[in-house]
């Protein structure tokens, strides 16, 4: 994910000169459109420098969802219901954010585990039916 | 917020001392029954490590939406890290057209959702700091006098859980909680510009019907809100309803003659129906006020004055 960086700048020319191009040859009606977004924010400032972000953002989360094992066909489509805050939020700090998957049952079974070995060991004695021998 | 909710409990109690009607508490000044449970939310058993999938879908269907965890694991489940993250619960919720909407983080805003029927989806850590174990449930109870809250967790379908064990799992996890409902439903709770924001990335996602809704709802609560009437207008240019963007637009102009914005908006869609005089007259307005929106509406004025010469030239008259 982080190689990207490296790629920024040449991407970021690549972006701009594609905007310039296609904004020259197609005089799109709706370009010119505020968003109901920029109006909340009241911040409409450098929106292409803003689309670049995204678009890099947008290529580390695509790296990362495959990266966890999202099956290839799904990810355009999670990708594509994220917002700009939500991308840039995941394409920095996707492997620290919780990853929420707990079975309650299996981490009772975890902690039983954990503590019939340190019963065994006798580091603990929690459980009656862990014997052990008088030395 | 613990004590909060004690005192509000106390006063009340004194101030019904001896006199037997409706039991109800106020919380943050609203009057709430002092208990409520969601009954008809549906439960859906968790397969291993799918907590967030079973939970979401609980909350979805309870908004009507027809949905089983299985689908969903496709949208929000991460195998390699055996979980779900909280923005992906969120663009889930988008995905099926209801308007996720993330509280306020305290116990109050939670009784409040539920007293109004809105499950509440919580993210909770039952392990410790630093040895976290991240599981989302399904709030869908309280009761003030037994101090509990009533969950859909895991593999139970009626989880009793004391206010003070919940508080120390949900505080681990930062006291995160989300609303889904329907578009045409406010949360009890929702707090104007971050209603909107939420909103506005359902516009975005390229879904305007639902965002209309969503803003009209919107309206009816605050019906001088801004935000919420470009939202809705937006979104009307959105689905190629002109008549109504227009009639929005000017609506708000009406109460705020200076917004750039507005006024850049409405031009391009007084352009897309080739009415270039007034068209030209309202971007003519936008780029005179200046402000954050100018480089957009210089682009605006400098487009309608092109298509407008091209309109009017001999070639492409009819």
């Amino acid at each position: 994910m982080k190689v990207l960086r490296q790629w920024a700048a040449p991407l970021a020319g690549y972006v701009i000169v594609s905007v310039l191009f296609f904004s020259l040859q197609v005089p799109t009606a709706n370009a010119a459109m505020v968003t109901t977004d920029a109006l909340l924010r009241s911040a409409q400032v450098q929106q292409d420098r803003l689309n670049i972000e995204a678009a890099l953002d947008r290529a580390d989360v695509h790296d990362a969802l495959a990266g966890y094992g999202v099956d290839p066909t799904q990810i355009q489509a999670r990708l594509d219901a994220l917002s700009d805050d939500e991308l840039h939020a995941l394409a920095t700090n996707i492997d620290n954010l919780p990853a929420a998957g707990t079975d309650p049952l299996s981490f009772l079974l975890f902690i039983f585990i954990v503590l019939l070995i340190t019963d065994i060991l006798g580091f603990t004695q929690v459980f009656p039916f862990v014997k052990h021998r008088a030395r | 917020m613990r004590n909060s909710v004690a005192a509000a409990l106390i006063l009340v109690q004194a101030a019904l001392a001896g006199c037997a009607s409706v039991p109800t508490v106020r919380i943050d000044d609203v009057a709430v029954p002092r208990s409520h449970e969601i009954t008809d939310v549906a439960f859906f058993p968790q397969e291993d490590y799918q907590c967030g999938p079973a939970s979401l879908a609980e909350v979805l269907s309870h908004a009507g939406v027809d949905v089983q965890p299985e689908q969903l694991v496709s949208e929000v489940f991460l195998p390699e890290r055996k979980g779900s993250l909280q923005i992906e619960m969120v663009a889930a919720a988008r995905r099926h057209e209801r308007i996720p909407y993330v509280l306020e983080r305290n116990r109050e805003t939670v009784i409040r959702e539920i007293a109004a029927g809105h499950p509440v989806l919580v993210l909770q850590n039952l392990g410790l700091g630093w040895l976290p174990v991240w599981h989302y449930a399904v709030v869908v109870g309280y009761d003030l006098d037994r101090q509990e809250f009533v969950l859909r967790s895991g593999r139970e379908s009626r989880l009793a859980t004391e206010f003070s064990v919940f508080e120390r799992t949900w505080q681990r996890a930062d006291h995160w909680a989300m609303v889904s409902l329907a578009p045409d439903r406010l949360p009890a709770t929702a707090v104007e510009q971050n209603f909107l924001i939420t909103v506005a990335a359902v516009e975005r996602l390229g879904k305007p019907g639902v965002a209309a809704r969503a803003y009209m709802a919107a309206l009816e609560k605050w019906p001088e809100s801004i935000g919420a009437r470009f939202g809705l207008a937006n979104a009307s240019y959105a689905s190629g309803n002109l008549a109504a963007a227009e009639e929005n637009y000017r609506e708000i102009l009406r109460a705020d003659a200076d917004n750039a914005a507005v006024w850049n908006n409405l031009a391009q869609v007084l352009a897309d129906q080739h009415r270039w005089t007034e068209a030209e007259t309202a971007a003519q307005t936008a780029v005179g006020l200046g402000g954050d929106v100018a480089p957009t509406s210089r682009q605006t004025l400098m487009e309608i004055q092109r298509n407008a010469a091209q309109a009017s030239s001999p070639q492409a008259s009819p």
